[in-house]
């Protein structure tokens, strides 16, 4: 079981920067979700970690950085762009050539293979694969060394829905042996299944990092709903109890800053009929999209 | 080190274009080699001896004027070795599962250098063995070992300029246009400037001047290792004189080995 610290981690292209002053953990047994708009720094953030992008910050894998580790796919399996083989180079060969260089026996080859659904085409040349299949052929080599960490940018692209629940069963499967699993995404309800942790980024900075209750908790979109009759009642004492009450379209109310409780009981102090009294906690979605609005990269415009 | 070799070893002997490369090489050497064989005159000086063992063993690289074909052929294998690297995004592969960055250089030049010697020594016994089928009589002495030596070397040194090449400008169609058109056509005009410039001066058959640059020029220096009668003394008169084969070779090495300190340089610094 690995801890895998990042420590102000920074990337600048030119006047650019793209990654800064970032530092999260992502700990054994968890699925940590790496979450940002396009642009964000999240794939450089990854390479970073693995030494491949030349920075600022420091990542250890239990204590030592990647670029110290002897047999790196042994205890840190990576996927970081799509299709990263050579078009007519064979699925098996492909795997047997990284396998080989970290000592790993051939037979492990067709395990993970047959792990990730493609021993048919073992023999078959990647240019002829979906984008799909390569994804796979990428968390297989990501597999072979059966590592204790696992860094993967964006490991659904070009999976169907069923790849998809397939993906989400594994790295939960190898999570729960103790494995720290590092994975960006921009498909946020599969995030919000997935992962125990976030890390989320926007222009390159730190927006939130901790548990996936925590994030969607703390977001601005969360309120009580409240149907009544008298909130010319009810709007004063709120107020006074620093809540804020908005109206919606449907007549209902949104009032941000208070719990359903105190919503309950100022409406008895007011002696305000109130028909309907509920929590809406925002979704992961909503919680994202409220904490980085201000840092789209790319904002297109309806027409 | 030996994890790197394998997988480098791995990475070159499981795609077919390095299959193509050598496999084209033996078979065009094999056809040059017989049609050289069957031309040769059967009295005279090309119908025996070293002169036609020269020509046949170079596939006429020995007079001067073609470029060493085997030469260039591994020099794509050496491109490939970096050039699939970045062509095909294979390089973050290759450092997530390879430590070191030097290493990773190290293994490319090396089995590079194993790529170019088997290959060369495979032309050299083809046209040999080609040439003696003909009834040609070749002498197989030291002079023979030391002509295969010097071509050995001269691939070996360009492949290395492929892979550096590669690793410089990152881009594979760059890299194979540089290695074929540096030696072939920049160095050509190069010279053909200088003996203009030369030939219009007050002293045009005064040694030194201008036409020293000439003895520097990499690649032409580096084929004075196999050059046995050159097209070069034609320009003697003009007071070019090219180093022998020893100092040729050194100027051709020591112009791969800075291509290469820049190229491990740049691949140690980029970002992957």
């Amino acid at each position: 079981m690995a801890l895998v610290v990042a420590e102000h981690l920074g990337k600048q292209y030119g006047a650019k920067v793209a990654v800064t002053d970032l530092s999260f953990t992502v700990r054994p047994g968890t699925v940590t979700g790496f979450l940002g708009p396009n642009g964000s720094g999240k794939s450089t953030t990854m390479r970073l970690m693995l030494g491949l992008d030349r920075g600022e910050g420091r990542t250890t894998f239990d204590g030592r950085p990647f670029t110290e580790l002897r047999q790196p796919l042994r205890e840190v399996g990576a996927l970081l762009e799509a299709n990263p083989f050579h078009p007519t180079r064979r699925a098996r060969s492909h795997l047997r050539m990284l396998a080989a260089a970290n000592r790993i026996p051939a037979s492990r080859v067709d395990e993970v293979l047959e792990i990730v659904g493609l021993t048919s085409v073992a023999r078959g040349r990647p240019r002829k694969f979906s984008l799909g299949m390569g994804q796979r052929l990428g968390l297989a080599a990501a597999l072979l060394g059966d590592p204790h960490t696992l860094i993967l940018d964006e490991p659904s692209n070009g999976l169907d829905p069923q790849g998809i629940t397939w993906l989400r069963g594994l790295l939960r499967s190898l999570a729960s042996e103790g494995r720290a699993v590092f994975v960006s995404s921009h498909l946020l309800q599969e995030m919000a299944v997935l992962a125990d942790h976030l890390v989320v980024v926007g222009r390159g900075r730190m927006i939130a990092n901790g548990a996936v209750a925590d994030f969607t908790r703390g977001s601005a979109r969360n309120h009580v709903l409240v149907t009544t009759p008298d909130m010319s009642q009810l709007g004063p004492v709120l107020a006074s109890l620093g809540g804020h009450a908005q109206q919606s379209s449907d007549g209902t109310w949104a009032v941000r800053g208070l719990t359903s409780a105190q919503v309950g009981d100022a409406a008895r102090d007011a002696a305000a009929r109130v028909h309907q009294l509920v929590d809406v906690e925002a979704t992961l979605e909503e919680a994202f999209l409220d904490a980085t609005g201000a840092d789209e990269e790319f904002r297109g415009h309806l027409r | 080190m030996r994890d790197a070799l394998v997988y480098e070893w791995y990475r070159v002997t499981s795609i077919r274009s390095t299959y193509w490369l050598v496999g084209l090489t033996w078979l065009f050497t094999l056809a040059v080699s017989a049609v050289v064989a069957w031309q040769l005159p059967e009295s005279g000086p090309l119908a025996g001896g070293r002169e036609p063992l020269s020509l046949l063993v170079t596939f006429g690289a020995s007079t001067g004027i073609p470029p060493l074909f085997t030469a260039y052929m591994v020099g794509i294998v050496g491109v490939f070795a970096m050039g699939h690297e970045y062509r095909h995004g294979m390089v973050r592969a290759t450092l997530t599962s390879v430590r070191g960055r030097h290493r990773v250089l190290l293994a490319k030049l090396a089995v590079v250098a194993l790529v170019a010697v088997l290959t060369t020594l495979g032309c050299a016994v083809i046209s040999v063995v080609v040439g003696l089928s003909f009834g040609v009589d070749l002498p197989i002495d030291g002079f023979l070992w030391g002509l295969v030596l010097a071509l050995v070397i001269y691939t070996v040194l360009f492949s290395w300029a492929g892979v550096a090449f590669a690793a410089i400008v990152r881009n594979q169609t760059a890299a194979v246009a540089m290695l074929v058109l540096i030696p072939t056509l920049v160095e050509q005009i190069v010279r053909a400037v200088v003996l203009a410039i030369k030939a219009a001066s007050g002293d045009p058959q005064g040694q030194g001047g201008i036409t020293v640059i000439l003895r520097y020029l990499p690649f032409d220096a580096g084929g004075q290792m196999y050059t046995r009668t050159s097209i070069n003394q034609l320009f003697q008169f003009l007071g070019y004189r090219p180093f022998g084969p020893v100092g040729g070779g050194i100027v051709f090495a020591v112009f791969v080995a800075l291509l290469l300190a820049l190229a491990a340089w740049l691949f140690s610094r980029r970002d992957a």
